[in-house]
């Protein structure tokens, strides 16, 4: 009787062992392209219908960093605004005006992006082919109606700066 | 049981340079890094601009000569040729080399072009307690000596072994010298007493001689003869006999030449003085 059920017990132990089991695998990739803004632009007012980030015109152009660990496998897309994101009510269309180019480089051969670089509408896109960092300005207007004067009020416009894997 | 410990720590300061620019593209690190014992430097940064035509060579070199050797400790050259001028932003990492490596620091350029608005900056750190005397809480630090005379320990000279021994030493030689110099004497004197010696037994075998036997003889004959004079024995009364001579002259003149003599004597006998001092 006892030997019974010792035996019941051992293939019991064993049966339990059978189980199968799925193992998950994570990982997590870090971009190796990191976008920071350095420099907050500010629109200077140099006349009545016209804002504009330009230092001749008294505003501050806003910069944005690029820093590449590994290059070619990534690139800069920035957009200069066309819009205002914040604004009094306007009546008139604004016409809007801008450029992106580099600022500064961690190598001399980025200097050579103003070259290479492609735009189309209000985008530009950089091919990021040096490892380092590249510090890209822009440089946006807008211009009121026809001789026409901006109402009076608080404005605000938004570049995008877009890291993209190629 | 209760286990007390304190122990104190240093850590690493770190810190950046200002513009080595600032007065010029030639610099000396002496009046840029922290002159900090045991200082590392990890990372040059530096920016500039340049000015030129896409077209131009142009090559820009920043860099350290190597103060403890020949060549460069640090330079990064960057080559614009052909390509349009920009402003560079550049952190060069180091491996914490020691301040001790970094000379004379400089901007050049080679080709057509302008480096303008140029930054260079140091990264260094450095270990407080490098010098763990530097402050009582590094370690390793050891008290000075305390001045307090109940517990500072007296240094007797004479009580030093080495000392000691050289004294000894040294007198040792002083009584060797003297002993040798009494061991000569005593010779010195021995031998003059055995020439007196000699002497006077020369002058016995004279006495001798003198009063032989034969002379002896005919003394005694001569004496028996009544040969000789009744006053051959006897002695004549001594005394003493007056200086009768004078002078006329009763002042004499310096002889001069003997003066001369004199002064040459002396200063001969001050030479051989001196030349018991000379070496």
């Amino acid at each position: 009787m006892f030997n019974k059920t010792l035996l019941s017990c051992l293939i019991m132990t064993f049966s339990a062992g059978a189980y199968a089991t799925q193992v998950p695998v994570m990982g997590n990739v870090e971009s190796k392209c990191v976008v920071t803004q350095d420099v907050v632009g500010v629109f200077g007012n140099p006349q009545p219908g016209t804002l504009s980030t330009n230092p001749s015109d008294g505003g501050v152009m806003p910069i944005v960093r690029y820093d590449v660990v590994q290059a070619s496998y990534y690139s800069a897309r920035i957009t200069h605004p066309n819009s205002f994101t914040e604004s009094p009510a306007l009546s008139d269309v604004v016409y809007w005006e801008g450029d992106t180019s580099v600022a500064q480089v961690s190598d001399p051969l980025m200097s050579d992006y103003d070259n290479t670089k492609i735009e189309y509408d209000n985008v530009t896109e950089v091919a990021l082919t040096v490892a380092g960092s590249t510090w890209f300005k822009v440089d946006a207007s807008a211009t009121y109606g026809v001789g026409r004067a901006l109402p009076g009020g608080s404005y605000q416009a938004t570049v995008t700066a877009e890291c993209i894997a190629i | 049981m209760l286990l007390c410990s304190s122990h104190s720590y240093s850590n690493e300061v770190f810190g950046v340079t200002q513009n080595a620019t600032s007065f010029g593209y030639q610099w000396v690190m002496t009046n840029i890094l922290p002159q900090q014992a045991g200082l590392q430097v990890n990372a040059v940064i530096y920016n500039y601009s340049v000015d030129k035509v896409t077209e131009d060579d142009f090559l820009v070199h920043v860099q350290n000569e190597n103060a403890q050797g020949e060549g460069y400790i640090f330079r990064e050259t960057d080559d614009w040729s052909g390509i349009p001028g920009n402003t560079i932003n550049k952190n060069v990492a180091v491996p914490n080399i020691d301040i001790s490596y970094w000379g004379l620091g400089s901007i050049e350029t080679e080709g057509k072009g302008t480096v303008y608005d140029a930054g260079v900056y140091y990264s260094y750190q450095f270990d407080p307690c490098f010098d763990p005397q530097s402050n009582p809480s590094c370690p390793g630090y050891e008290s000075p000596v305390d001045l307090n005379f109940e517990d500072a320990s007296i240094y007797d000279p004479l009580a030093d072994d080495m000392i000691q021994n050289e004294l000894d030493r040294k007198a040792n030689l002083k009584q060797q010298k003297e002993d040798e110099e009494r061991r000569e004497r005593l010779k010195i004197a021995q031998e003059a007493e055995e020439r007196s010696g000699l002497e006077s037994l020369l002058g016995i075998e004279e006495t001798q001689y003198e009063f032989s036997e034969e002379q002896i003889a005919l003394h005694q004959q001569l004496m028996a003869l009544r040969g000789l004079p009744v006053g051959y024995l006897n002695s004549l009364v001594g005394g003493s006999y007056e200086d009768t001579i004078t002078l006329k002259d009763k002042e004499l003149p310096n002889n001069r030449r003997g003066l001369r003599v004199g002064l040459a004597q002396e200063l001969k006998h001050q030479q051989l003085i001196n030349l018991q001092y000379a070496k």
